[in-house]
């Protein structure tokens, strides 16, 4: 394949990928790997370095956006961060000398185990206030934001230690696997904490960059991230991004919340099919 | 400060979207038609992997000579740089609003983002 085709395609794929993970808060790798992998014919673990390179990219292009419309919750963002991060480095440490296919499959039924009580919330636009108590008093996990019809939407986060033991393992997925698991972020915040989808989405959002930054050092020096593989899907996912956010910040929490139980459920097919041997 | 962390933010997207597009561009004006494998192949028995310049000097080295794979690079260093530096202005968020515990925990994951974007690749046991 000649090099502009390459970038072409690439480019469009990643603007895909980054609309769709700004809205639902991952990654993109999701998108970029198989199209890298699968059409492309590029070795996995460029595209694991490329996976990193969309996570950062759809994590800063939306955080713009979303800083400035005052959706993400930055308390619970950073509080939950100390799990990831540790978590990721933990990860990237163990990840040279363990096979990655019993994980995948362990992190796929996770995924497809965790549709049912999503589903079973599907229609929720708003959860019921929650008490604020214990751990999630002390540190005020707590927030509230604009809807666009104007009316103040508040909340209260609930089992702060059962989402942070959430992300521990959460960070521990990407340090291993080289992904975002903004999946199992938002489900860790959407599950244990109970706050508005479009709050867990967009927090998801800040997290996976931190935490995708986290390991980011180890593949760069390693050779990983290829710059020919970089660029389009750095330029792409940017541009896909600024288009998601403003979709985001229109829509209902319901139709978030539809979507992102799709893509839960393709991540974990393409999960299950990676360990599998796909 | 909220306002000031979003231009930050905004600057360093805008800034690496700069960089990584004229490094595209020269790339892609001097190599449009060449194959794509020799530029993807990967060598899991040395590091780097691959063929292009992973260290501070060579990519210091490739910007002098506008190597635009060099230049990619630096516009991806650029794009790394804003989510640290989005938690480093969180702390200054905190600290301004007075709110000690979370001084600390923010504190804990810009030591621990660092620690493993500047500290880790030179570990040998990271590498395996």
């Amino acid at each position: 394949m000649i090099v502009l085709e390459f970038f072409l395609i690439l480019f469009v794929a990643s603007i895909a990928a980054g609309a769709l993970g700004s809205i639902v808060g991952i990654g993109g790798g999701l998108i970029v790997i198989p199209i890298l992998t699968l059409f492309l014919g590029v070795d996995i673990h460029y595209a694991i370095g490329a996976s990193i390179v969309s996570i950062i990219a759809t994590s800063s292009g939306a955080a713009a956006t979303y800083v400035k419309d005052r959706i993400t919750n930055l308390r619970i963002g950073m509080f939950l961060e100390t799990g990831t991060t540790i978590g990721a480095i933990i990860g990237a440490a163990i990840a040279a000398y363990l096979s990655a296919t019993i994980l995948e499959a362990i992190f796929g039924t996770i995924l497809i185990i965790s549709l049912v009580p999503l589903v079973r919330k599907i229609g929720e636009e708003f959860p019921p206030i929650q008490e604020l108590k214990g751990l999630a008093k002390k540190l005020s996990l707590r927030g509230d934001y604009i809807e666009r019809d104007g009316s103040k939407i508040e909340y209260n986060a609930t089992n702060p230690g059962k989402s942070l033991a959430g992300m521990l393992v959460a960070g521990l997925i990407s340090g291993l696997l080289g992904i975002g698991s903004g999946t199992f972020k938002v489900l860790s915040m959407d599950l244990a904490m109970k706050l508005p989808m479009k709050v867990s989405t967009t927090t998801s959002n800040f997290m996976i960059g931190v935490t995708a930054a986290a390991s980011a050092g180890i593949y760069f020096a390693r050779g990983d991230v290829d710059p020919l593989i970089t660029a389009p899907v750095a330029l792409g996912i940017l541009i896909g991004a600024s288009l998601g956010t403003q979709l985001l910040v229109k829509a209902k929490n319901t139709a978030v919340r539809k979507i992102f139980a799709l893509v839960l459920a393709a991540s974990a097919i393409e999960m299950i099919l990676r360990a599998l041997g796909f | 400060m909220s306002k000031i962390l979003g231009v930050v933010l905004r600057s360093g997207v805008v800034l690496s979207g700069i960089i990584i597009t004229l490094g595209t561009a020269l790339f892609i004006a001097n190599h449009s038609l060449d194959d794509t494998s020799s530029y993807l192949t990967y060598n899991p028995s040395v590091i780097p992997h691959g063929n292009f310049p992973v260290t501070l000097t060579s990519i210091a080295s490739g910007l002098a000579s506008l190597d635009p794979l060099s230049i990619i690079a630096l516009g991806f260093l650029v794009l790394l740089a804003t989510p640290v530096a989005r938690v480093a202005l969180s702390l200054f968020l905190f600290a301004a609003e007075r709110d000690r515990k979370f001084v600390y925990l923010t504190a804990t994951v810009l030591a621990i983002l660092l620690f493993s974007i500047l500290a880790t690749p030179l570990i040998p046991f990271f590498n395996g």
